[in-house]
């Protein structure tokens, strides 16, 4: 039975210490105990522990332009965090885990905003059929996590920029994301603030549970181990150097001939390079996997690395050619988050 | 609820088959699979990995949600079974069939199980 409610507001934007605190409340939840935590991640996209990364996110232009690229410990699909998303975190020993109360805090809390939610298939919230959350689930070492993000007035079109990919030439295994409609509770209900969501978060956890929350005093967190674990959330190993196996594939048609590139990827790394062409010049072509092969997965990293193939003038028109398609940008799409 | 007489089990929903030359292979049982719904990916030990009993051996995710899987005995991990990484469904469709580690060097098999008791624990739940 839950006895004490603790409840903590973070103050960080960046999603890796942000996670790093979460999986640290998470190895030291107290016994019959139910925390509350708060946070905002500045632009990032967060995939699911099982998902490839580049089959569900724009990583180039996501990074390029300054975003995060993070993977959490928890299943499920990709999501899409701005300073116009608020993310909460349950967690609690598994004997007093309940998914079903925790969703009645976040619908408690909505409702105390004007939004009239409900609970609808496997552990979703919706309004009208639209999600504004999109929430995952861990369970470890005897622990529960519970976390969602909460769709304030999140940026839709920086969202489908980077969500919106060509899955179609990458084959992976692993899981990948169900595209939902989504909506902003900011359309909904005009005068939600992070401020104004946090607090009706807070009221409804402790109304839920009958009990007052204790606000967690961060000066007694052990902040050395919370940055061990925040380099571990941040490293390319944990992000991008999963062992799962894809393949990606790229065709296009130059006024010097067809090109297919085809990749095989392992822990993250170019494990073989197929090119294929029907281009005069075979030996341009055989070369291309040299100047690829061990690099780690990146489209515009491919592209830099073809630079000092362009020894000619007529191979420095095929490099810069190879550059643009390597470069290109998925066009917009529209829609909205996947989870 | 489906649990054969011929497995043991731990309290924590892992089956244990012993076989002849004193391994065992070790799944989820039925009510594990019930419980966590449709399975969509299997994250599974390395060979040569060891576990002493109740530690996590490796997780298993369903609708969104990652779980630990406990070891339910001690060992050293001999295989695993790699058709799970296309199929991880097969766990739900098969629970008894579909084994995910094969362990060897085995310790603390007395802890577990007869599949009456079983059935008694998970109706305390």
């Amino acid at each position: 039975m839950i006895r004490n409610l603790q409840f903590y507001q973070g103050t960080g934007t960046n999603p890796y210490d942000n996670l790093a605190l979460e999986a640290y409340f998470l190895q030291h939840c107290p016994p019959e105990t139910c925390i509350l935590y708060l946070w905002q991640n500045r632009r990032t996209v967060v995939i699911g522990k099982n998902q490839n990364a580049w089959k569900e996110c724009n990583v180039d232009l996501l990074e390029q332009e300054g975003g995060f690229l993070a993977r959490r410990p928890s299943g499920g699909g990709a999501v899409f965090h701005d300073l116009g998303n608020l993310n909460f975190t349950f967690i609690a020993p598994l004997p007093d885990y309940n998914i079903d109360r925790q969703l009645e805090v976040v619908c408690r809390a909505v409702g105390r905003l004007g939004v009239n939610a409900q609970k609808t298939g496997r552990n979703d919230i919706t309004v009208d059929g639209r999600k504004f959350s999109g929430n995952a689930f861990q369970t470890s070492k005897g622990i529960g996590c519970h976390h969602g993000t909460l769709l304030l007035d999140a940026d839709m079109a920086q969202m489908a920029r980077y969500l919106n990919v060509s899955a179609e030439k990458l084959q992976a295994k692993g899981v990948s994301s169900v595209k939902s409609r989504v909506v902003n509770l900011r359309t909904l209900c005009p005068s939600a603030t992070v401020g104004t969501l946090s607090l009706a978060l807070l009221n409804a956890f402790e109304e839920t549970y009958g009990l007052a929350a204790q606000r967690m005093d961060s000066k007694r967190f052990d902040w050395e181990e919370i940055r061990r674990i925040s380099v571990t959330f941040a490293s390319w190993q944990w992000r991008l150097g999963r062992e799962i196996p894809f393949s990606y594939e790229l065709e296009e048609r130059f006024p010097w001939g067809n090109i297919q590139l085809r990749f095989c990827v392992t822990n993250g790394k170019v494990s073989e390079v197929q090119a294929y062409s029907d281009a005069m010049d075979a030996g341009f072509i055989e070369k291309i996997p040299v100047f690829l092969q061990d690099l780690p997965f990146s489209l515009s990293g491919f592209a830099d690395a073809l630079t000092p193939l362009a020894q000619t003038p007529q191979y420095a028109t095929m490099v810069t050619d190879l550059q643009m398609l390597l470069r290109h940008t998925p066009q917009q799409a529209q829609g909205g988050e996947s989870e | 609820m489906n649990a054969p007489k011929e497995l043991l089990y731990a309290k924590s929903h892992e089956w244990v088959k012993k076989l002849d030359d004193g391994s065992v292979l070790i799944g989820l049982s039925d009510k594990a699979q019930s419980d966590l719904g449709d399975l969509v990916f299997v994250n599974l030990p390395a060979v040569g990995d060891s576990f002493a009993a109740e530690d996590t051996m490796c997780d298993v995710e369903s609708v969104k949600a990652v779980s630990d899987v406990y070891a339910p005995v001690g060992g050293t991990v001999s295989a695993v079974n790699e058709s799970l990484i296309d199929a991880p469904e097969a766990i739900n469709k098969d629970p008894y069939g579909a084994w995910l580690v094969k362990l060897t060097d085995v310790s603390g098999l007395e802890n577990l199980l007869d599949a009456d008791a079983y059935i008694a624990v998970c109706g305390e739940e």
